[in-house]
């Protein structure tokens, strides 16, 4: 049976397609006597500008974005874990490894978004401004991917250089979810030039010999100034590099006991609570607690470990810790370690990070510690004195400093 | 068709989730995320597309010779400016830890932004000077081309 092509088809196809045309259906053009200043034909002269030159940023540009979304996400997926998300402790220096490519990978974008945005500014003043509802639709997805893409970088680097107060939202949270509005937009938008993204990626067969030459020395000057931001800043997470790190916003030998420190202990108003001579570190368990005193916390075996901090901000360093395993003072309570988790909690007593959660894997780990001291000596006031937490790939913001009670519900 | 389709259609769905996750988050107040996202585009559209535009055109009175690497220059210089910029502020800068924003960054991007000035000359002279010493040469050369 053959059907005629005319033949009316009902229900939803028929809705869907009535739809489409409602979307694709040619809106009335503007008075041309509005096509003034940047609207008017020919403003925009540059010959560097093309659309290879544009798609190749483009791919470059979500490759970088792509590095980002993932590693910035397996950060906040570490921190506020849901109950499928799973995090080892081993290899030690990972979480160093993706926060310092998250935030290395962040920095380096700021040229590739620059010069991307400049190769297609001319298109912010087509004319018409809106040929169809569709096309309106995906102007304003475009303007929603530039927004959060500008919002990510400069809110990132105000972050690395904690300038809080010119970000009107909590950061952390406005980070992460423009971020999942910002891949939206991208998957969008990639949708919508797929063919041009392939014709980027194809080898061009009618570009001028001059055009190719001027595009790859754009392309070379961007990646110029991307690799020049890395080396000037990239020596805060990778040590051997922190001479060249004179634009980074740390200095991994920096600070006391020759590490950098985030929240101080004025900060954190737990000075007086830190020094009191009545301190005792509380480990509670399901039906026993103990109440350790510094002297009783070095008369249990003391274990050495190098571990790094690393910072959600993109530095780490790493630091010699000595202490009494996490584990070991589980094992005082009657708990298997094993597969127990513990939540830890310091002296403050407010604060988003007053408290962490310290998982079966890492509770068990022999180099989990709760430190006493760092490079042999009592550890400062600022690092955490009398006693912090410090374990293996785990965000600095979760190695809770001046501990004072450690519960552990029982074995899972 | 249906790889773009389902580009488009998995997109909207995360900038949907974006929007309910930032609106039911109670740390995060909606009104400050959207007035910094109009801050920012505003910002880039209409202030630093001015000046970026106003500079690409000063550049088209560089000689066609040196002008690859005056653009190179002008970009990386933006770029490290607006890495730079906030951290030689000093906002960020903290009375009760010294370990944050350690460096004098005022002066550190000015020695960047000078080194990516000098490298700029240099690759703008040096090729000259090459061109000229080669000329020199070819023209020492040429009372020889005629001996036996």
């Amino acid at each position: 049976m053959v059907r005629h092509p005319d033949t009316p088809v009902t229900g939803r196809a028929t809705m869907l397609r009535r739809l489409a045309r409602w979307c694709l259906a040619p809106l009335p053009a503007p008075p041309v006597a509005l096509r003034r200043g940047p609207l008017r034909p020919g403003v925009f002269r540059s010959r560097l500008r093309s659309t290879r030159l544009t798609g190749q940023l483009g791919v470059a540009l979500g490759l970088m974005f792509g590095i980002c979304f993932v590693t910035g996400l397996l950060s906040h997926l570490i921190q506020h874990p849901p109950g499928w998300f799973w995090w080892p402790a081993r290899p030690v220096g990972l979480y160093r490894f993706t926060q310092g490519l998250h935030v290395a990978t962040g920095l380096a974008s700021i040229p590739l978004l620059g010069a991307k945005l400049w190769s297609v500014y001319p298109r912010l003043f087509s004319w018409p401004p809106v040929r169809s509802i569709a096309h309106a639709a995906e102007r304003a997805g475009t303007g929603v991917l530039v927004a959060a893409a500008l919002f990510l970088l400069v809110s990132g680097v105000l972050n690395v250089s904690r300038w809080y107060p010119a970000m009107p939202f909590f950061f952390t949270a406005g980070h992460y979810w423009v971020a999942w509005l910002a891949v939206g937009g991208l998957l969008v938008h990639i949708g919508v030039q797929l063919p041009a993204v392939r014709a980027a990626l194809a080898r061009p067969t009618d570009e001028p010999r001059q055009d190719g030459l001027n595009r790859r020395a754009l392309l070379g000057g961007v990646a110029a100034a991307s690799g020049l931001i890395t080396l000037t800043t990239v020596g805060q997470t990778i040590r051997p590099l922190s001479g060249l790190a004179v634009l980074a916003p740390r200095h991994p030998g920096t600070g006391p006991q020759g590490l950098p420190v985030n929240r101080t202990a004025d900060g954190a108003a737990v000075r007086a609570a830190a020094l009191d001579p009545a301190y005792r570190l509380w480990v509670v368990g399901p039906g026993r607690r103990v109440g350790l005193d510094l002297a009783a916390l070095y008369g249990l075996p003391q274990y050495t470990a190098e571990l790094p901090i690393a910072c959600v901000e993109g530095w780490s360093a790493t630091g010699t810790w000595t202490g009494v395993r996490l584990r070991d003072l589980v094992a005082l309570v009657g708990v298997d370690p094993r597969r127990s988790s513990a939540l830890v909690e310091s002296l403050q007593t407010g604060g988003r990070y007053r408290a962490c959660t310290v998982p079966p894997e890492h509770l068990r780990d022999p180099l989990t510690l709760v430190a006493l001291r760092l490079g042999g000596e009592p550890l400062h006031l600022d690092h955490g004195y009398p006693a912090r937490l410090i374990a293996p790939n785990r965000p600095g913001v979760l190695q809770t400093k001046w501990i004072s009670r450690i519960t552990v519900p029982g074995t899972r | 068709m249906r790889t773009r389709t389902g580009l488009v259609v998995g997109g909207c769905l995360l900038m949907a989730y974006a929007v309910v996750g930032a609106l039911t988050d109670a740390d995060l107040a909606p009104a400050g995320v959207l007035l910094f996202l109009a801050a920012v585009l505003v910002g880039h559209d209409v202030v630093w597309m001015a000046a970026v535009l106003t500079v690409g055109a000063a550049l088209t009175r560089v000689p066609p010779r040196c002008r690859p690497a005056v653009r190179t220059a002008a970009i990386t210089a933006a770029a490290v400016t607006v890495v730079g910029l906030p951290l030689a502020l000093g906002f960020g800068r903290s009375a009760d830890n010294a370990s944050v924003l350690p460096l004098p960054y005022g002066r550190n991007l000015v020695a960047v932004l000078l080194v990516v000035a000098g490298t700029t000359l240099l690759a703008c002279v040096v090729p000259v000077r090459r061109r000229e010493a080669a000329a020199d040469r070819k023209e020492s050369e040429r009372p020889a081309e005629g001996r036996p």
